[in-house]
This record gives structure tokens, C-alpha cells and sequence, in this order.
């Protein structure tokens, strides 16, 4: 007990000493940077992912040609989800003078579960928001059928068998998607009205779809149990299997939200082991002085842990607070710039930041504490001692293990997690050798130049090894800011590139071989640009290297493919020339002008979930046809392009005796929306499909990630900044001690200034020099590795970073250390004798 | 109560072995007050650390007290000096951020005894810094501070009192204060008085003196061989 009070004692005379605030500010940053970042992600994620489920109209969606077992609904409520079921199918709908071929939607009173439909009373107006969709007896249709049908609301229109009124204009609605079998303009009605319509008949070519909303954890049950009921006519999905454009953002946005977590952990801990190493430093005499006063190694340890543990657990829960609070303060300040409501914030990211903060102090603060349990007594007689010596095994294991195991606990991905840290390590090495050749180098220079240079190099050469060390940490606090900004800028680069400002943001299909021409010619006539026009043709794999298709789909179902298989019906196309963004993997493709044996090439996807490879044999059953081929080729597509893009590719030769139809997509900018009518008026069996609203809501969550992708950076900055005033800190006492004796000697304050100017901007430099070479090593890894992005060779970072460490380091250090020409020489000596 | 045989020392430096002591064989006996005397750099204050148990020989042995000391472990050499050793430095070695009267306290908390105040107080009276206990070591002059180090070191009931160079860093006059101090208290506690001093005061208070000269025991310089040195 009195060990504890004694050490009590000491914690809070150390801290009204200011001995501790570098390493509380250390400790408190570290967590509270933590948790803000993983609170403020924490519910940012889940409000990209509520917004991007508008996508879907729901969080699930269970898609089927046929109905489903109602046992299954039933579960999903017992579950306490939120169910709801639309139906979809394609039909002529007739007006008194026209008719036009549309998509209908059959949906009940609980569509959307997410997103909002929005209706108007007169089309092309903005519409507003509603609750649910046309009652029974009423249907919604699109702004532009009304001009193609020649009718107003109010008028009657006959879907199928029933003659309905259109009382309002659909303006949107939230799961359009980009599908074909969305294809055509909408009709929106009430589910009890399909009986009357008498369009269901057997052989429907019929979309069920059953939505489901709800918390995180029913939804993962939900899935887990329904998957293994499904049939082979249905499969489930969520936002990021659903929409690609959406899901790749998403993911890349995480990993990247998680990669700066873990670097400002890894700062936030470089910056608690260097202020714990300079506060067990200033102890060394002191536990000499106990040591002879009869302390045992034992009362040692008791005594510092217990200042440890009290102080770790004050500034984790003062840091888990300020992090509270700090997020909830930043998402106020964001909220003109999220258009979406962030959802209350869970306790896990807070229990997260505190797990956070003990390990970082066990991982970096410990060992050095508990270094001094092995301080000589015989010190406080021997001043020849000197400090401590460099840290054993045991200091470094602590920290290696601390770091490697919170990077794993944050990222749940090994191959993420030792990636970076590898990479950390093997940049480590080569910067340590490095630093200490360039340190070396600087002896010659030293020599020639003026009394503020020699002062300041000499410094450097004296401090050889600490100054290594300094240049080490320095670099690696730059290099992770660096590789941050360098993922961040790449991320946003692709995402840019992706959806260009004249991206397509129409596709036309159901095009007859007689309009392709004068489609070609109106839309050039309007100056509306346009990708080319593929054929296209249903068919469907009817068998597979001799087994039968739909054998070999229940034999892979079964042992876990998730996704459409070989037998599914498919639109097909065929093309001499290799489409946009198409990249041939395997295989070869084929010449222009090919006219030999049949033959098809695959995406990527598709052929690896289905298992098949070049060579193959494939049956297709067209039209009521079969034609034989053989797999050429295997290619990725870059299915977020907004261009036509095929799973499957015949090449020349084979299809074109097949009826066909064609499609294409084209950039329509807001005013020239109105062409589209001249357009269907041109061409009526034509069906546009509009994604420009897609297009919109794809680039607005894209921003919201961006955002967030920024705040992690501004706050890992800051980390960064702490770790560079640890580092400083860390060497204050020498400095202190050797400027004051100068100062003592007669050099002017100048002289002082001008060679710690001097010393740090070459420390910043050097800093800079190896930061730049370890981030393009680590960058390298890390785009081409995590996030799938082509990696390029960044020329000007090879400026950036050296002139951003000089200027970053030679400004903060030299600001840093001004205490030791202000201070005057005879307190300085006094305090540190 | 302080015995060596054939006492060594050395260390390993750049150049190779550095032999500090050699071949030291000497008595103390209890309540004796004893100098340590010798140039710089002629072994004593290694041979005072040793002594202490707060360093462990290359060679012999060291008993203190009724125990021999060199086979034993930092634990028991600590529980040793606890025990039986208060220290004097020549830098007083007081803690920063403990106040005067928290100084004096340590040793006797460390140990865990329940009466460290009261008798922390009454050693700071009878130093005469009662008026100062509250205050801090940056508050007290050298000779404050080391008043406050000579109370700390009899705050444990101590059997032997070692002191390195106790007046080095301090004036004269004060010096002398010090001196007359340390040899009060070693009287009235009865304690065994160790000391390395270049200081003659010093030494001639002492009973006698130990000369050490390149880390071996000497005999001490005759009449004639000091007037020489005079330059005579």
C-alpha cells in the first residue's frame, strides 16, 4: 500500500512537474484520434450502405423467375425485418391512339423499404417524395410515355386486359438500376391489380423480387439461413453484389478508411514510445537514488506500473471521451456536406479506442518503463555510466507484437495487415543503413562552410546515432502520411476517371437491324455522342464439355457457388474487335475478320464461378437452335464504364443469321433530355433506358467516401504532427544542455537559431528523401495488392517529399526547440544538473 | 563491521581490461569514522561503491555488517542497504519532484515503515529545516539540500554512514557546517562513517584515513615525503 501512495505520489508530482503531458497527450491523442476515426467511419458506413441499399429499394434482395416458398418471408419477419415484394415483367401497354412496349412493376403497399419513390402530377416536373406506390386501381408511368402514348393524367391506359387511369407521373424511383430487365419504359401498379391485367399467364417471362430491410446482425442471419433454400431460378444479393459501380467504391473506400486507422495507430504508438522512453529516461537517477535508499527491482516495477496503469487508464478513458465527443462534433460540422442522416453511433468503435489505447501503452510504453527495474544504483555514484543502452529484444518483440496483433484486430485481413507491415519493416532496414551513410556524408560538407553550418553538422555527426533514429522516425511518420495522401489521391483518381463528366448516361436497346442506321444518323444530326451498336441475342449454355448445363449448375451449387450459373439465359453479341476496357486474360482474341469454328469469350467472373476455362466446349441453345463453340478467350471488363458490356462474346461468323436486336449508349446532357422523345417518336420499338440518375447518386456516395477518406488523412496528419514533437522532444535535454553552455561561451542567439534551423531542415531533408523511396515501395504493393489499382511511378513525389520534410521538419523543430535561446543559460543548466 | 579480501575491480573498455582496484584488503570496525583519501581517478569512489553494495567486484570479497555481500543478488544487496546504509553524495541526489520532508521520507517508506513522518520531521528539525520541509529541492540552497540528504540518510536507523565527497560542491564556510553536522549525527546515532573526501578538514576529523593510490592501498605519505611535495 504504501509502495502505491509513494507511487501516486510521484505520478502527480511528475505531472504538476509537466514531466508526463508529452507522454498523456501521446496516449490521449492515440486513442481519441482512434476512436473519432472508427466512431465517425462507423456511422458513415453504415449511412453509405443505407444509402447505397436505395439501389435496391431494401438492404436484400431475393431475385426469382418464379415464386418463392412463403415459409421464407415468414422467417425473414420472425427475424423482425421489413418485407416487401415487387413483380416485374415486359408488355405492351395501349393508349386510344398509340401503344408503346414497357417495363411493368407490380409493387405493394410497403415498396420502397429504402429510398423513396417520387411522383408529380404533370410530367418532367421534380416531383416529391411519397410514402407508397399507385393504390389499387390507379398506375404511374413515366414523364416521356406520356408523349409517346399521346395521353395526360387522368387518361385511361390498358395494361393487358384492364383498363386503368394514370392519376400520377413516376419521376423516379429508387431501384431503376441499369439492368435489362429493367428495360423499357416504366409502368408502376398496384401488386392486386396483376390478376385483373391478365398478362401472368404460364410462361411468363415474369422477375419476382422480395425485398428485405432491417439491422445488420437479422440480415446476416437472414442470409445465412435462406441461401441453402434457394433454387436455382433465385439468388440473394445486397448493395455491393448488386451494383458493381457502388460496391467497388464501397469496398476500396473501407479498405482505404481502414488503412488509415491502422497507420495512425502505428503513429500514435511510435509517438507513446518515444515520450515514455524520454519520461523513463529522466528516471534513470531517480531510481538510482531509491535503489540505494534500499528499493528492490520489485518496488521498482510496483511503483511504475502503478503509475502505468493509473495513468493509461485515465488518458484511454479522457481519450475515448474527447474522441466521443470530437466526432460528434465533426459530423455537425460535415452535415451541409452529407446529404444523408448519420446513424446514432454504437459503442463498439468507443470500446475499440479504449482496447486500443492499453494496448498501444502494454505494445510501447511498457518496455522502457520497465527498463528501469535493471538501473545500476551504483549510477548515482558513477556518472560515467551514461544513459541507458539501447533497447533489448524484449522491447522491440512488445512493440512488433502490439502493432502487428491491433493491425490484424482492425482489419480482420492478414494479407492486408502483413503487407503494410512488411513493407514497414523492409523500409525500416533500408532506411536505417541509409540514414546512417547519409549522416556520415555530411562530414566533408561540414568543414567548408560558415560557423552556423559547422555548428549544426558537427551537432549531427556528434548526435550520429540519435540523429539516425530521429531521420528513421521522421521518415516514417512522413512516408505514412505519404502513403495515405498517395492511395487517397489514386482512389479518387480511378473513381474520376471512372464516370468522366461525358460518360454515357443512356442505353438504347430493342433497336431493329432496319433503324441502326438512321438511329446512327438522327443521334449524330443532334450531336449526341454514342458508343458503337452491338447486336444482341437471348440464348442461353445448354451444355458444358458434353454434361448437361443445368446438371453441372446443382453440381456447383452444391458445393457453394453462389451466383447465376452456366444455364442461366444471357443476352449475347458478337464482335470482330475487342470492346473498350475489355483486357483478354487468357487465351487470345480473335482476328477482325474471322469466319472459322465458332467461338466465344468469357468475363472473368463468369468463367471462375462457373469453372470454366479455355478450351472449353460450350453448347448455346438460341432461338430454339444449338451452336457449338469453343472458349477462345477470358476477359475483365470494367463493368462501372457505362458502356454495353457482355459476359459472353461470339466471334464473327456464328450469330449473324440470328434475328437480332441492338443497343448501344449515348451522353445526353440535361438540355437535350427533350431529343429523347423526337427519338422514341422516330422510332418507337426502341427502349432508352435512363441511368443519368444513377449515374448521380453513384458520384454523390462516391463524394461522401471521398469525405470521408479526407478526415481520416486530416486527423493522421495530426497523429503525425505528435509523433514529429515526440521526436523532438525526445533530444530537448541534450540540446538544451549544449546550446546553454555555448550561449554560456558567448555564441549569439543567432548562431544557436541558425544551426538548429540548419540541423533540422538536413534531418528533414534526409527524412524526406527516404520517406519518398519507402511510400512508392509500399504504395506499389498496396495498389496493386489491396485495392486493384494500376500502379504508375509518382515523379513528383520525388520533390514533394524532400521539400515537404525539410520545410515540414526544419519549421516544426526549429519552433520546437526556440525554448533553448529563450530560456536563459544559468536556469537551464540549474534545472538539468 | 566493514571487511574486504583481496578486493578487485576492472572493466572492459575499447583499449582492453581497465583494472580500477587491486588486491584491496582493509578492516572497519564498528563506530569508526574512516577517510578514504587519494587523487582523482585513484579508485576511491569505486572502492566506496563497492563497499556499499551498489556495484559487485571483479575479485575478493566484502563483508558488511555480519554478512557477506559479494555472492548476493540485487534484491539482497537492496534489502542490505536498506538495513544497514544511509549515503551522503557530493550532488546531494535528493528526488525533483518530492518536497524536503517527502525526501527524508523515502527510505523509511520504501522499507514500509508506519512512523516515516513523524520521524522524517524530527530529523528536518534537527538539521534545522523544519521552516523548509515543505519546499522543494529547487527551492533550497547546496547546503539546504544536503542538510536535507544527511537527514535522509539517518532517516532509516542506519548502521553505517558512506559519504562521497559531501562537501565537494559546496563553500567553505558552509562546508564546514556540513562537516560538523554529519560528524554530530554520526556520534549521536553511533554509526559507522565511511567517507571519500580531498577535503584535509574532513579527513583529519576522521579516525584515521585509508589512502588509495591507482587503485591500491598505500601507505600514507610521511613528514618528509609531504614537505617535498610542498615543493620544499
Amino acid at each position: 500500500m504504501k509502495l502505491i501512495s509513494l507511487a501516486l505520489k510521484l505520478l502527480w508530482r511528475d505531472w504538476r512537474a509537466g514531466e508526463l503531458t508529452l507522454l498523456l497527450a501521446s496516449l490521449v491523442i492515440a486513442v481519441g484520434s482512434v476512436t473519432t476515426v472508427s466512431l465517425f467511419v462507423d456511422r458513415l458506413q453504415q449511412a453509405l450502405l443505407t444509402e447505397s441499399a436505395t439501389f435496391l429499394a431494401a438492404d436484400k434482395v431475393i431475385s426469382s423467375d418464379q415464386p418463392i416458398d412463403v415459409d421464407i418471408v415468414s422467417y425473414a419477419t420472425s427475424l423482425g425485418l421489413r418485407t416487401s415484394e415487387t413483380l416485374g415483367f415486359l408488355s405492351m401497354v395501349f393508349s386510344e391512339e398509340r401503344a408503346q412496349f414497357t417495363s411493368v412493376k407490380a409493387v405493394d403497399r410497403y415498396y420502397p423499404l429504402r429510398g423513396k419513390l417520387i411522383a408529380g402530377d404533370q410530367p418532367f416536373v421534380r416531383g416529391a417524395p411519397v410514402d407508397e406506390g399507385p393504390a389499387p386501381g390507379e398506375v404511374w408511368i413515366e414523364s416521356r410515355l406520356f408523349s409517346s402514348l399521346d395521353i395526360a393524367p387522368g387518361d385511361l391506359l390498358d395494361v393487358g386486359a384492364f383498363s386503368i387511369p394514370v392519376t400520377r407521373v413516376l419521376i423516379k424511383e429508387p431501384d431503376r438500376g441499369g439492368g435489362f430487365s429493367s428495360a423499357g419504359p416504366r409502368v408502376l401498379m398496384n401488386m392486386a391489380d396483376v390478376p385483373a391485367t391478365e398478362v401472368v399467364q404460364p410462361g411468363s417471362r415474369l422477375t419476382y423480387r422480395y425485398l428485405f430491410a432491417g439491422d445488420r446482425k437479422s440480415l446476416a442471419d437472414f442470409e445465412a439461413w435462406v441461401k441453402p433454400r434457394l433454387g436455382l431460378e433465385a439468388r440473394i444479393f445486397g448493395v455491393k453484389e448488386g451494383a458493381e459501380g457502388i460496391g467497388n467504391a464501397l469496398d476500396r473506400g473501407e479498405r482505404f478508411l481502414l488503412l488509415g486507422s491502422l497507420l495512425g495507430v502505428v503513429l500514435a504508438g511510435v509517438a507513446i514510445a518515444l515520450a515514455a522512453q524520454r519520461y523513463s529516461l529522466r528516471h534513470y537517477d531517480h531510481v538510482a537514488i531509491m535503489k540505494t535508499l534500499g528499493a528492490t527491482p520489485r518496488s521498482v516495477d510496483m511503483i511504475f506500473i502503478t503509475i502505468f496503469v493509473t495513468l493509461g487508464s485515465t488518458a484511454t478513458l479522457f481519450g475515448a471521451a474527447i474522441g466521443y465527443g470530437m466526432q460528434m462534433g465533426v459530423a455537425k460540422i460535415l452535415a451541409p456536406y452529407i446529404p444523408i442522416e448519420l446513424p446514432e453511433p454504437s459503442m463498439r468503435p468507443v470500446l475499440l479506442g479504449l482496447v486500443t489505447g492499453f494496448i498501444c501503452l502494454l505494445s510501447f510504453a511498457l518496455p522502457p518503463l520497465l527498463k528501469l527495474r535493471s538501473i545500476d544504483p551504483v549510477r548515482v555514484i558513477r556518472r560515467d555510466l551514461g544513459d541507458a543502452s539501447a533497447a533489448g529484444m524484449m522491447t522491440y518483440s512488445f512493440a512488433v507484437l502490439g502493432t502487428l496483433g491491433l493491425m490484424w484486430w482492425y482489419s480482420q485481413d492478414l494479407k492486408l495487415t502483413v503487407m503494410i507491415f512488411s513493407g514497414a519493416v523492409i523500409s525500416l532496414v533500408l532506411l536505417f543503413g541509409v540514414a546512417f551513410l547519409l549522416l556520415r556524408s555530411g562530414r566533408v560538407l561540414g568543414m567548408q562552410a560558415g560557423s552556423a553550418w559547422r555548428l549544426a553538422l558537427a551537432g549531427m555527426q556528434r548526435r550520429g546515432q540519435e540523429n539516425t533514429m530521429q531521420i528513421l522516425v521522421f521518415g516514417l511518420a512522413i512516408m505514412l502520411l505519404l502513403i495515405l495522401y498517395l492511395v487517397r489521391t489514386a482512389l479518387i483518381t480511378e473513381w474520376q476517371s471512372q464516370i468522366p463528366a461525358d460518360a454515357p448516361n443512356h442505353f438504347a436497346i430493342n433497336i431493329t437491324q432496319e433503324d441502326v442506321q438512321p438511329i446512327k444518323t438522327l443521334l449524330a444530326e443532334n450531336g449526341v455522342d454514342s458508343q458503337p451498336l452491338y447486336p444482341m441475342i437471348r440464348g442461353r449454355v445448354s451444355s458444358v464439355n458434353g454434361e448437361s448445363a443445368s446438371d453441372r449448375d446443382k453440381r456447383l451449387q452444391h458445393s457453394g457457388r453462389e451466383a447465376p450459373g452456366s444455364s442461366s439465359g444471357r443476352n449475347l453479341t458478337w464482335s470482330g474487335v475487342l470492346p473498350d476496357d475489355n483486357i483478354v486474360i487468357a487465351g487470345e482474341w480473335w482476328d477482325e475478320n474471322y469466319l472459322g469454328p465458332a467461338l466465344v469469350s468469357l468475363e472473368k467472373d463468369l468463367a471462375s464461378r462457373n469453372q470454366l476455362k479455355v478450351g472449353d466446349e460450350l453448347v448455346f441453345t438460341i432461338q430454339g437452335r444449338e451452336v457449338e463453340t469453343r472458349i477462345a478467350s477470358i476477359r475483365t471488363v470494367a463493368w462501372d464504364n457505362m458502356q454495353p458490356n457482355f459476359y459472353i462474346i461470339f466471334a464473327p461468323g456464328t450469330l449473324e443469321d440470328f434475328p437480332s436486336t441492338f443497343m448501344t449508349s449515348f451522353n445526353l446532357k440535361k438540355e437535350q433530355k427533350l431529343f429523347l422523345n423526337d427519338l422514341l417518336k422516330a422510332h418507337p420499338t426502341m427502349t432508352v433506358i435512363e441511368i443519368d440518375a444513377l449515374i448521380e447518386q453513384v458520384q454523390r456516395i462516391i463524394s461522401q467516401v471521398t469525405l470521408a477518406i479526407e478526415l481520416v488523412l486530416v486527423l493522421i496528419i495530426g497523429s503525425g504532427g505528435l509523433v514529429l514533437l515526440a521526436s523532438i522532444q525526445a533530444s530537448m535535454d541534450e540540446r538544451m544542455k549544449q546550446h546553454a553552455i555555448l550561449r554560456t561561451l558567448g555564441a549569439s542567439r543567432r548562431l544557436i537559431l541558425g544551426s538548429l534551423a540548419i540541423e533540422f531542415c538536413a534531418l528533414g531533408f534526409f527524412a524526406g528523401i527516404l520517406a519518398t523511396v519507402g511510400a512508392e515501395i509500399t504504395v506499389f504493393m498496396l495498389q496493386t495488392e489491396i485495392f486493384e489499382l494500376d500502379y504508375e511511378m509518382n515523379h513528383e513525389l520525388w520533390v514533394l517529399g524532400p521539400v515537404a520534410g525539410t520545410v515540414l521538419i526544419g519549421a516544426v523543430g526549429t519552433f520546437a526547440t526556440r525554448r533553448v535561446v529563450d530560456t536563459p543559460p544559468a536556469s537551464v543548466l540549474r534545472e538539468l544538473a | 563491521m566493514i571487511k574486504t579480501e583481496n578486493l578487485g575491480k576492472s572493466v572492459s573498455t575499447s583499449e582492453g581490461q581497465l583494472t580500477i582496484l587491486k588486491g584491496i584488503d582493509l578492516e572497519i570496525k564498528k563506530s569508526e569514522s574512516v577517510a578514504i583519501v587519494g587523487a582523482s581517478g585513484s579508485g576511491k569512489t569505486t572502492l566506496l561503491s563497492l563497499l556499499a553494495g551498489l556495484d559487485t567486484p571483479s575479485l575478493g570479497k566484502i563483508t558488511l555488517g555480519d554478512r557477506e555481500i559479494t555472492s548476493l543478488d540485487e534484491d539482497q544487496r537492496a534489502k542490505v542497504r536498506s538495513e544497514l546504509v544511509g549515503f551522503v553524495f557530493q550532488s546531494f541526489q535528493l528526488l525533483a519532484s518530492l518536497s524536503a520532508i517527502e525526501n527524508v521520507m523515502l527510505p523509511a517508506e520504501l522499507r514500509g515503515d508506519s512512523d516515516a513522518q513523524a520521524k522524517a520531521h524530527e530529523l528536518l528539525d534537527r538539521v534545522g529545516l523544519s521552516h523548509r520541509m515543505n519546499h522543494y529541492p529547487r527551492q533550497l540552497s547546496g547546503g539546504e539540500q544536503q542538510r536535507v540528504a544527511i537527514a535522509r540518510a539517518f532517516a532509516s536507523s542506519v548502521e553505517i554512514l558512506f559519504a562521497d565527497e559531501p562537501t565537494g560542491n559546496l563553500d567553505t564556510t558552509t562546508g564546514q557546517h556540513i562537516i560538523d553536522l554529519i560528524f554530530e549525527l554520526n556520534a549521536e546515532f553511533g554509526t559507522t562513517l565511511v567517507l571519500v573526501t580531498h577535503d584535509s578538514r574532513l579527513a583529519d576529523r576522521c579516525e584515521r584515513s585509508i589512502h588509495i593510490a591507482s587503485g591500491e592501498l598505500v601507505e600514507p605519505p610521511g613528514l618528509v615525503e609531504a614537505v617535498s611535495s610542498l615543493g620544499g
